[in-house]
């Protein structure tokens, strides 16, 4: 009796292991609380459960990788582009985000069939207003961050940093390697200090006077002028002002926070539902007023702190395709290494 | 050869916790891709320049701190000095990366020390002179403030049984007090604290949180960075190759610097308990200002920011699931000591009954995962699981395995045991050493099976090992960062993964509060545990 009991249980613990369950396997590199609000809120819609394995990117691609075929992951989820083109360039997604829903929401040059943008950042230079003339900006662009005007006044953060790879990466497909690998040299030259910190951390040096332009992504200065960070972040984020470079070219540098459907998916049709969820207008309001991201889709507006800090009126680059971000990864690394960019 | 039960077990444990040493030395000589070559060679110099500097200047300052504070609490009466015995190692408590959070927190530009700044002397622009402690002098300040303790505690009990009579050796060759430290005291401590020291090298070698927190390249965060940045296991294989030669030459150099001194302690003929110099006035006051200056920056100024900005931002002290956090990690705690301790136990008994030297050799072997960083074990068996599956386990046609080591508390066990088996079977090999063997031969005598041997007498004898033992572990696997990272199960965070995953998120707020517990966790460990560890009674 006690051995057919103890069978019993073996059969059902190795059974309940191949069950279908309701449910999506998200690895997730994005870990704001109001993701797992959405996440929350999707359950409760559909009653698919969201499981989640948080990290860092890098950790988390190794892991659908070695797993390969077998991986559990449905959805990747980060936020970056290049890392979504990275993960297809090594054939671990597959195709599947095509829906019309999807289709419909997402411009054509922020998604491909394995992989869609879910929301909007640009990365930004940030100024002194007090140390920058107005005339030292007139027609900024990311190019002229090489400009020897702005020796010793330029803080970035390190090469190895995913925002700064896709920059880059953008860089080298509009102006070729042997351009942006001067330029490269050209933004080294020009380093108030050697690269240290979070984006966070770079807006802070320009307010606290340790510089006097930052590079820097566009949700870090609403996160900080929120209040939501304490009074101390809000009053230095008081003290710089957000200016859109090559608004007379191409646009300013976007980038996206994207999910990726992995090859091999064992709840693809719920990994779709998810995406089209994240891509209703709700989700994306949802996105906007938390964590100061742009929207995805239109019809949907950018928290009232972006708009007024920021402004809306500028011109976004829709020409480079993101694609393009994962495809010059490495040529991007190459560059700012070979420059001797920290 | 005879051939049972104790002798196989110990075998595959040590087999077992081989493989994945074995793995990163397969793969050293395969061929990495030659299109980065040249930014390798780069990298390579930089890797090793960082790992030597970070590693030279926390053995000077681990030295310095944890030799210094020992020397006054074990020699001399000042006020305190009982607390401060115990409190010294509370640094214990605060792991490097949540050391790393706090010094960032607190002088970062508009960080904490602006704000004291601002709320003393009214507005002002004081963060240009700030000091700001990031980069390398970050992570050197990380890593000593939290393991000075190892040094402390082992340099604390040699001192203790330093008999009077060596001291009184000193007086009545008239050596000031200075000297007799330096040419009587230290020397014949030197065992204690080359081992401490030694014990800080590898946890620094093998230091992940925050190395990257504040992205500095050493060998070991620029082995997982081109595992994930360059999809070059080769290259990552190659620089663990020369970070295992690194530990190697500290385990020569250790030895070496045992074998050219013998020390000779009569414990008990001879030893006269030593009479502790009462401290007064000005010399007492810089024996407290010393011991509290580094009971503050180890333990009471991490614990602070950490405090302050849970206070300041309790939103994030409500979104946490606090009870699921603590199931998580004393679950890994309970079944990774018991694992541990249940194995440790049956290996050294293997050895203690059979004299056989292939068995000998492998478990000397298979305690070198203690040297192995956390992040190269992980991805080391990642690697070999994934090829025992694919070339073994799908050949053999059986369903895949992956999933039931990756990912998966079995296999984050698994490599937990791997990475601190040296802990466990070193503690319980020292308890074992100060069984007679003759008490064994009486029980044999007496009608005693080896079982019951093993379950009547030594194991009760051992109980206090054990307990050591325990709590070594538990520690450990409380602050452990990178295994449980890379390894764990969907939906399972612990209070380390969790902090980690906010301050790499610029959340640094939100990492407070995992931060916190954490921190009270392990020091509640400490504070009822602190009499095993500091081990007054040596018996």
């Amino acid at each position: 009796m006690r051995k057919i009991s103890i069978i019993t249980l073996i059969f059902s613990v190795i059974a309940s292991s191949f069950a279908i369950a309701n449910e999506v396997n998200v690895f997730n590199a994005r870990h704001y609380k109001a993701d797992s609000e959405l996440y929350s809120k999707f359950t409760n819609m559909t009653g698919i459960k969201v499981n989640l394995i948080n990290g860092k990117s890098g950790a988390l691609e190794k892991r659908i990788i070695s797993e390969g075929a077998d991986s559990s992951a449905d959805l990747y989820i980060t936020a970056d582009a290049g890392r979504c083109g990275a993960m297809d360039a090594k054939g671990t997604l597959q195709s599947g985000l095509t829906s019309t829903a999807i289709k419909n929401a997402v411009p054509k040059s922020f998604r491909t069939n394995k992989w869609v943008g879910i929301a909007k950042r640009a990365r930004i230079i940030y100024y002194s207003p007090e140390r920058v003339t107005g005339a030292e900006l007139s027609g900024m662009t990311y190019e002229g961050l090489a400009d020897p005007k702005w020796k010793g006044r330029l803080v970035i953060r390190k090469s190895s940093n995913i925002y700064n790879k896709s920059l880059v990466a953008s860089l080298i497909k509009n102006n070729g390697k042997a351009a942006t690998a001067a330029w490269a040299e050209g933004v080294v030259a020009n380093m108030a200090r050697t690269p240290t910190g979070n984006d966070r951390a770079q807006i802070m040096a320009v307010a606290a006077g340790e510089a006097d332009i930052a590079v820097a992504n566009t949700y870090y200065l609403a996160l900080m002028l929120s209040g939501k960070k304490g009074a101390e972040q809000q009053e230095a984020a008081k003290k710089v002002k957000a200016f859109f470079p090559n608004q007379n070219d191409r646009g300013t540098h976007m980038n996206v926070s994207c999910a990726a459907l992995v090859k091999g998916a064992p709840n693809k049709a719920n990994a779709v539902k998810l995406v089209e969820f994240l891509l209703t207008p709700e989700s994306q309001e949802h996105f906007t007023n938390n964590t100061f991201e742009f929207p995805m889709i239109d019809g949907v507006s950018p928290s009232p702190l972006v708009v007024n800090n920021l402004g809306l009126d500028f011109k976004q680059d829709m020409k480079t395709k993101l694609a393009s971000y994962g495809k010059n990864q490495a040529a991007a690394v190459e560059v700012m290494t070979a420059a001797g960019w920290k | 050869m005879r051939i049972n039960f104790w002798h196989i077990s110990s075998f595959i444990i040590s087999l077992f916790v081989i493989i994945p040493i074995l793995t990163v030395f397969s793969s050293f000589f395969d061929n990495t891709s030659n299109y980065y070559k040249i930014l390798k060679d780069t990298f390579l110099m930089e890797y090793i320049f960082n790992s030597l500097i970070l590693l030279v200047s926390v053995l000077i300052l681990t030295f310095i701190i944890g030799t210094g504070s020992a020397y006054l609490v074990s020699f001399f009466n000042f006020p305190f000095s009982n607390f401060f015995k115990w409190a010294l190692i509370l640094s214990f408590a605060v792991p490097p990366y949540i050391y790393a959070y706090s010094l960032t927190a607190f002088f970062e530009n508009y960080g904490t020390a602006y704000t004291i700044l601002k709320n003393l002397f009214g507005e002002g622009n004081y963060n240009q002179s700030i000091p700001k402690f990031d980069g390398l002098l970050g992570v050197v300040l990380s890593i000593s403030f939290s393991l000075y303790a190892y040094v402390y505690i082992l340099a604390r009990a040699s001192f203790l049984y330093q008999s009077q009579n060596i001291i009184d050796l000193g007086k009545n060759l008239g050596f000031t007090k200075f000297k007799a430290f330096y040419s009587i005291i230290l020397p014949a401590a030197r065992p204690a604290i080359v081992a401490g020291l030694s014990l800080v090298a590898m946890e620094t070698l093998a230091e992940f949180g925050a190395v990257d927190f504040f992205s500095i390249n050493t060998l070991t965060t620029g082995i997982y960075n081109s595992w994930i940045a360059f999809d070059d296991l080769a290259f990552a294989n190659q620089l663990s190759f020369f970070l295992l030669l690194f530990i190697f030459a500290l385990f020569i150099l250790e030895n070496l610097s045992r074998r050219n001194a013998k020390y000779h302690f009569n414990t008990k003929a001879g030893f006269k308990q030593k009479q502790k110099i009462q401290l007064s006035g000005k010399k007492a006051f810089l024996a407290f200002s010393f011991c509290f200056l580094v009971f503050f920056l180890s333990f009471l100024f991490p614990l602070s920011q950490m405090m302050y900005w849970t206070i300041k931002f309790p939103e994030n002290l409500f979104d946490l699931k606090i009870i699921d956090l603590l199931m998580n990690t004393l679950y890994l705690v309970i079944l990774s000591s018991l694992l541990l301790i249940i194995f440790g136990l049956i290996s050294n008994y293997g050895n203690r009954v059979n004299k056989n030297k292939t068995l000998n050799i492998l478990s000397t072997l298979s305690i070198s995962g203690y040297a192995i960083p956390g992040v190269i074990l992980a991805v080391a068996f990642i690697t070999f699981i994934a090829w025992f599956d694919d070339s073994v386990i799908k050949n053999l046609g059986f369903v895949s395995i992956k999933k039931v080591f990756i990912g998966s508390i079995l296999g984050l066990v698994l490599v937990y045991f791997i990475r601190f088996y040296s802990l466990a079977y070193n503690g319980i090999k020292s308890g074992y050493e100060k069984i007679n063997i003759s008490v064994d031969e009486s029980s044999y005598l007496l009608g005693y099976s080896k079982r019951k041997t093993f379950m009547n007498i030594h194991i009760p004898f051992l109980r206090n090992s054990l307990l050591f033992v325990g709590i070594l572990v538990s520690l450990e696997i409380i602050r452990e960062l990178p295994i449980t990272l890379i390894l764990r199960p969907f939906n399972f965070e612990t209070f380390a993964t969790t902090a980690y995953i906010s301050a790499s998120e610029d959340l640094l707020e939100a990492a407070a509060v995992p931060s916190l517990f954490l921190i009270l966790i392990a020091t509640f460990f400490i504070i009822v545990t602190s009499k095993y560890i500091l081990r007054d009674n040596n018996e």
